[in-house]
């Protein structure tokens, strides 16, 4: 049942003021799926009685199997709001009706990349936050990248189902509990102040945050009991928000308003007196059955049950009754229309973060202005498979202009520089689709604002582009995400029949594509890597890759496998030298360890190789006492011309010098790729170019002389400045009850975690444990956590940090040497590190 | 073992007399030099002695081979004008193009009884037929492992018939030159084409030859269905046959333990290696054609066919000619991404661990640049067969290239630009104005893959010449160097 035609849904399209491009965002299980579904209802493409126990969003088999969202999923939504309910709003607005693109996105940590390209093509966000469990560090992670995109936040307090059935708490304790709820999700907007986007924070009395049980597909903002007794207390709406929320408090004996508890019985807090109670009486009479008490009761509501529904008994009737009553979608799309951004608002201060180019260009502009008459700005922030094998939708927002089918597009890649051809694409597109969660409906254009989806671009676009009409030449490209997590856990993968290459090969193509954060490469050995967040995500990964991707075909996989990165810990304890193959030449080179914080600023792009060199050394000198001299003679970073790890020039007068820094600079990039210890990356290592000498013939100092020596200098120097791994480690959040803590710690110790932080949760007896857990510890971890604690604890396991080693690679039978030596078997190499004396040479 | 006849005097003698040469060349590897004077002398004894009438053939010694010393030196010999050359120690067995050539494989030690019986009580096991290969310095147990292998049936009383061995023979000692026209005719396909063979012999027996060695499996067999039983070291004509035949299963005897190597772990290992460095390669903007010999028949038309090849592929060929790569020469070359190797079979084989940039075999560029072509499992290593493997070209417009290393589409950049290049005037406005882009001097490096060809990458170099201070004019005053060894000068030794 589809209460719209593709073409109605089209004309509001038009609409720039009346569309709303918003995210569900949330922790694992709060509730994000299942409220949407009481969305989707209301609109009309599900049927209101199944809202709630079909999760209309999850449209894969193993999201419904497992109970948690993986991919993230669009839906358009039509809503028309009354005259009535508009009166108060003060926007620009084109008629009542209204559209919402909303994107439902995972909760789950691993799959927090699907929340980045959501939040990168909508203005708002639906924070949903249960509220018992409170703001969790998913919670916490998603807003912050919510804020981050200057996407304006407005939240629902979830699960209220929870405090009436559950827990029966009184109406006093459940206000506590919803204030530091929303006290809790404040601090964290807070710190994200941002002039242009304006306050973040969420009110109750201001209608920024909803009360809802998405189970049982009702809600409220203060916005719709303030109506109800505005009249009867002949005050404003506005005036009578303020006073369910906060230190206002009623005494219905008295018939006045205070700001403190009078100490009399009666006296209640706005919120309890008028919202919570009345709500907590429904509920019970419904669960009670009193029908004889119900029917007049809700007759002074105004809410009228059909004779059908009247027949319901308990739980079933209760539902209904609140659905009927408070309906989530009302509540909720009333306040996402009324202080979520539409597209032209929110781009107004979006553009700034968006764009690249300058901010004063032709695209600039249109972007500004969310012009449809503009220049075509489109996003593609994720690639959907496509019902036939092997194609995707390309999935994105225009900001500016229109996309229409037959369009000749011109795609720019994530690596496109303006003014060369790299990574550039004309093509047309074939069809321009709004992706309705299981129905596509094709339409011939789409205007700005937007969220469309396009065939026929799929072979030229790996996860992301910018796309634009194919004479705007000068248009650039709309800034790359930036993902919170990293793919730290990889599996080598083979397919079990030789023949049947050409399909894996095939099938990681599409499964790179299929994923914004999975990322396939091969390693030196010709295995085959697919690297993902975590366990659970390769787990889906390499699913969809057999399954979907590669026909069924057969594969195997290595057990999971972590890169490390290899670093030093003191300064080498000598200078050490190496000689050129011709002997003419000699590099004198020294290698210590950064300063803390330095390789991290490296990885966050404060300091790198485009920066102005002056601002460079700005940081350097203040931030970690480096000599302003010093800063300016960084020769590069590395690996990749970017990496935590530097060449520094320290030598005095030194004659040629400059004819070899190229050399040099390939030999490290070379080396700091592929270290001395096991052929890992090296991480936060300084190598200092002590002295140099070099054949005064510039024939016999060229690349070839240069290039090898360097790299075994570089490596010389890093096997005698005590050389460490390094191992990626998680942050993990576990909330679990007291009884299961045991448990939890003891699985901890036996995988080398320790907790750094354990909290109660005020009001609830649930404890909130961080903890810091090896990654190559945690294959397996949640599955004997669940063990351990009888199913209680569920963790959320994100890269924190790297973390050394202690013990001695070098030192034969220590752990450390025993991580090197797997990873050089795996890697085929030889048993033993090469020497040091194959690096040094003596005069 | 005994010298005449480890270096064959007589044969190579009766070969020189028999074809009347009058100068030939004596190519010893580095390992045998130091007999080069017994040879000589031995040899030019006998042909005194032999022949009275005739003036006896100038014979000179050449070392120290500017390329693979399996190969005949071509280019040596026609030194001093050479009719022939007598080649010593290990060989390819790579046809020539111009100067006939002997080999001289030298005879290995091995034990034939102890080998009979590995091979016998592999063959038992293993249910399959067998088929025997072996190095060419083992070529001379051959008849003795035969018997030997007979009298192995009969101590187990085993009839003959239970089970299948082939031996594969050594094609022939002598090579002629072929000039690359004949080459195609002459030569089989290695997968047993068998339209090929029809009109040259009516037998339905499928011919390979490879590294030397012959030999025919009767019709419908196929290479699988055969265990291989290799005799002879781990080295590169072993690498070349498990390559080759990377899906057959292969055990090695080897002569010198004595004992039987059945580990094909590192058979795999070095197949996905090779796989590895194909798709590295996928990624090269500017080649290296490294000219790895000057001998091996067609090596120009291949050195052509690559040239062809990688330019078509949208990328930059250059060509070296360098003698032997080694990490030191090819690093003075850094912008390029990849090198060929156009040589002999059998040197084709770099581990490029040390070098900065992979080194590829001609098949394997194939793959790499040919759009379309998959990487199979089929490998193969000698000229012929990758010069009558050219594919159709495959006009694959659909889809743009997937970079395992990029984790995602790369389009090569010249294959667009030879699209977009219709509009001369865009194009001569889009040059001038790149051209005038003000350049950040301070910007660093270009990253290696970014350059398009060797100018583009000298001009991202932070250091391009010399530098002259216009400051100071003056002639620097006069100074006296430092005398000695570069390993250590004389003012250094004294420290």
């Amino acid at each position: 049942m589809v209460k719209f035609t593709a073409e109605e849904l089209r004309k509001i399209m038009d609409l720039k003021h009346n569309i709303r491009n918003m995210s569900v965002i949330a922790h694992v299980d709060h509730g994000k799926s299942t409220l949407t579904d009481s969305l989707v209802a209301a609109a009309g493409i599900i049927a209101q009685e199944v809202a709630g126990d079909v999760r209309m969003t999850d449209t894969r088999a193993d999201e419904a199997e497992r109970g948690i969202t993986i991919k993230s999923t669009g839906i358009s939504l039509y809503y028309e709001m009354s005259d009535e309910a508009l009166k108060n709003y003060k926007g620009e607005r084109q008629g009542n009706v209204y559209l919402i693109n909303l994107i439902d996105s995972p909760g789950h940590v691993d799959f927090s990349s699907e929340v980045t390209a959501a939040l990168r093509i909508t203005d708002g966000a639906l924070v949903v936050v249960d509220c018992v469990e409170g703001v969790c560090v998913q919670t916490e992670t998603v807003l912050r990248q919510a804020l981050g995109e200057r996407i304006r936040p407005v939240l629902t307090v979830n699960k209220m189902d929870r405090c009436f059935l559950e827990l029966q708490v009184d109406g006093e304790e459940a206000y506590q509990t919803f204030q530091r709820v929303i006290e809790n999700a404040n601090v964290i907007m807070a710190t994200y102040e941002d002039p242009l986007l304006g306050d973040v924070q969420v009110y109750p009395e201001k209608g920024t945050v909803a009360f809802s049980a998405g189970l049982h597909g009702w809600a409220f903002t203060l916005t719709n009991f303030a109506k109800m007794y505005a009249s009867k207390f002949g005050v404003d709406e506005s005036k009578m928000m303020e006073r369910l929320w906060g230190e206002n408090f009623f005494d219905p004996a008295t018939r006045r308003w205070t700001t403190k508890n009078t100490g009399s019985p009666t006296c209640k807090r706005g919120f309890v007196q008028f919202c919570y109670e009345p709500i907590k009486q429904i509920i019970n009479t419904c669960m009670n059955d009193q029908k004889d008490k119900l029917w007049p009761m809700l007759q002074k509501l105004g809410v009228t049950m059909k004779s059908e529904e009247r027949e319901l008994m308990g739980k079933a009737l209760m539902k209904r009754v609140m659905q009927t009553w408070l309906p989530a979608s009302n509540a909720l799309l009333e306040m996402m229309i009324f202080h979520l951004p539409s597209p032209s608002k929110a781009q107004r201060y979006r553009v700034e973060n968006l764009y690249e180019g300058p901010l004063d260009d032709p695209y600039a502009n249109a972007i500004r202005n969310c012009d449809p008459e503009g220049p075509l700005m489109l996003y593609v922030s994720k690639m959907i498979p496509a019902s036939d094998k092997g194609r995707f939708f390309a999935f994105g927002r225009v900001f500016s202009g229109k996309v229409s089918t037959g369009l000749k597009v011109r795609i720019m890649g994530p690596n496109y520089v303006p003014g060369e051809r790299k990574d550039l694409y004309v093509k047309n597109v074939q069809r321009t689709v709004i992706w309705m969660g299981k129905k596509q409906e094709t339409v011939e254009d789409v205007p700005c604002g937007n969220t469309v989806a396009m065939v026929g671009l799929d072979q030229f676009i790996t996860k992301n582009a910018t796309l634009t009409n194919e004479k705007e030449v000068d248009a650039h490209p709309i800034r790359a995400m930036k993902f919170s997590v990293s793919p730290v856990v990889r599996v080598a993968v083979q397919c079990k029949v030789a023949s049947d290459l050409p399909k894996l090969v095939e099938g990681l193509k599409r499964l790179a594509k299929s994923d914004p954060m999975v990322v396939c490469t091969i390693e030196e050995s010709g295995e085959h890597i697919i690297a993902g967040a975590g366990e659970l995500h390769l787990e889906i990964c390499l699913k969809d890759l057999q399954e979907d991707f590669m026909g069924g075909a057969e594969i195997s996989k290595s057990d999971p496998v972590v890169s490390f990165r290899e670093t030093v810990l003191e300064k080498s304890c000598r200078v050490v030298m190496s000689k050129s193959p011709n002997k003419h030449n000699r590099l004198y080179m020294e290698a210590r360890p950064m300063e803390d914080g330095l390789a991290e600023a490296i990885d966050d792009g404060r300091i790198g190789t485009r920066d102005d060199p002056k601002n460079r050394a700005k940081i350097l000198s203040e931030e970690f006492g480096w000599d302003k001299d010093l800063a300016k003679k960084i020769w590069c970073f590395g690996p990749e011309t970017t990496g935590p790890n530097m060449v520094v020039d320290m030598c005095k007068g030194v004659q040629y010098l400059n004819e070899i820094k190229d050399s040099v600079v390939a030999g490290f990039q070379w080396a700091s790729r592929e270290g001395a210890l096991a052929e890992e990356n090296m991480r936060g290592i300084c190598f200092e170019i002590r002295d140099v000498v070099l054949h005064a013939d510039a024939i016999h100092r060229g690349g070839g002389q240069v290039i090898p020596t360097a790299r075994r200098v570089i490596y010389a120097s890093q096997l005698t400045a005590k050389p460490r791994l390094l191992e990626p480690v998680y942050l993990v959040e576990i909330q679990a009850p007291e009884q299961a803590l045991g448990g939890i710690y003891s699985v901890l110790n036996q995988k080398r975690g320790h907790v750094f932080e354990e909290l109660q949760r005020p009001g609830t007896p649930l404890y909130n444990i961080k903890a810091y857990l090896p990654v190559i510890e945690s294959f397996g971890f949640s599955s004997s956590l669940r063990a351990a604690t009888s199913g209680q604890a569920f963790p959320q396991s994100v890269f924190d940090h790297w973390d050394m080693i202690p013990s001695d690679p070098l030192e034969s039978g220590t752990q450390a040497a025993q991580h090197v030596a797997v990873i050089r078997k795996r890697k085929g190499l030889k048993e033993q590190i090469t020497p040091l004396s194959d690096y040094e040479d003596k005069l | 073992m005994d010298f005449e006849n480890y270096y064959e005097i007589t044969r190579v003698a009766g070969f020189i007399h028999a074809h009347n040469f009058s100068r030939v060349a004596l190519q010893f590897p580095d390992e045998l030099l130091k007999d080069s004077r017994k040879v000589v002398s031995a040899l030019r004894h006998l042909l005194q002695n032999s022949d009275e009438s005739h003036g006896t053939a100038k014979l000179y010694v050449m070392a120290d081979t500017t390329y693979g010393s399996c190969c005949v030196d071509e280019v040596g010999a026609a030194h001093v004008k050479a009719d022939c050359v007598i080649h010593y120690g290990h060989t390819c067995l790579s046809p020539t193009t111009t100067i006939p050539a002997f080999c001289v494989f030298g005879k290995a030690p091995l034990k034939a009884s102890n080998c009979a019986e590995s091979l016998y009580n592999y063959t038992v096991k293993g249910g399959k037929p067998i088929l025997v290969l072996f190095g060419l310095e083992y070529a001379h147990a051959m008849p003795d492992i035969k018997e030997a292998l007979n009298v192995e049936a009969v101590r187990f009383h085993d009839s003959n018939s239970g089970f299948q061995i082939h031996f594969a023979n050594v094609t022939n000692s002598v090579i002629t030159p072929s000039t690359s026209m004949k080459l195609e005719n002459r030569h089989l396909m290695l997968n047993g084409d068998q339209d090929n063979n029809e009109d040259s012999s009516q037998k339905t027996d499928t011919k390979f030859r490879l590294g030397g060695l012959g030999w025919s499996l009767p019709e419908g067999h196929r290479m699988e269905d055969y265990l291989l039983f290799w005799i002879g070291l781990d080295n590169s004509a072993f690498t070349n046959f498990i390559l080759t035949f990377n899906s057959c299963e292969i055990v090695r005897y080897d002569a010198i333990e004595g004992c039987l190597k059945t580990d094909v772990s590192q058979q795999a290992k070095i197949l996905k290696r090779r796989y590895y460095l194909v798709e590295k390669a996928k990624d090269a903007n500017m080649v290296g054609i490294l000219v790895g010999t000057l001998g091996v028949a067609g090596y120009l038309d291949m050195i052509h066919q690559m040239t062809e090849l990688v330019t078509r592929a949208g990328k930059k060929a250059y060509t070296f000619l360098m003698g032997k790569p080694n990490p030191a020469k090819l690093a003075n070359f850094p912008e390029c991404d990849v090198f060929i190797y156009v040589s002999c079979a059998q040197t084709a084989l770099l581990d490029s661990k040390e070098f900065l940039a992979p080194i590829i075999t001609p098949f394997e560029a194939l793959i790499a640049f040919n759009r379309g072509s998959q990487w199979t499992g089929a490998y193969s290593m000698e000229f012929q067969d990758v010069v009558a493997s050219q594919p159709a070209e495959v006009e694959d417009e659909a889809e743009s290239r997937f970079s395992f290393f990029q984790g995602g589409y790369v389009e090569d950049f010249k294959l667009q630009e030879g699209k977009e290049d219709k509009d001369a005037v865009l194009s001569l406005v889009n040059v001038t104005e790149k051209a005038l882009l003000l350049q950040n001097k301070d910007s660093e490096l270009l990253s290696r893959r970014d350059a398009k060809s060797g100018a583009e990458f000298f001009a991202a170099r932070s250091y391009q010449g010399l530098e002259i201070h216009s400051s100071d004019s003056f002639p620097e005053p006069f100074l006296i160097g430092r005398t000695g060894k570069a390993s250590g000068y004389e003012d250094e030794q004294s420290k």
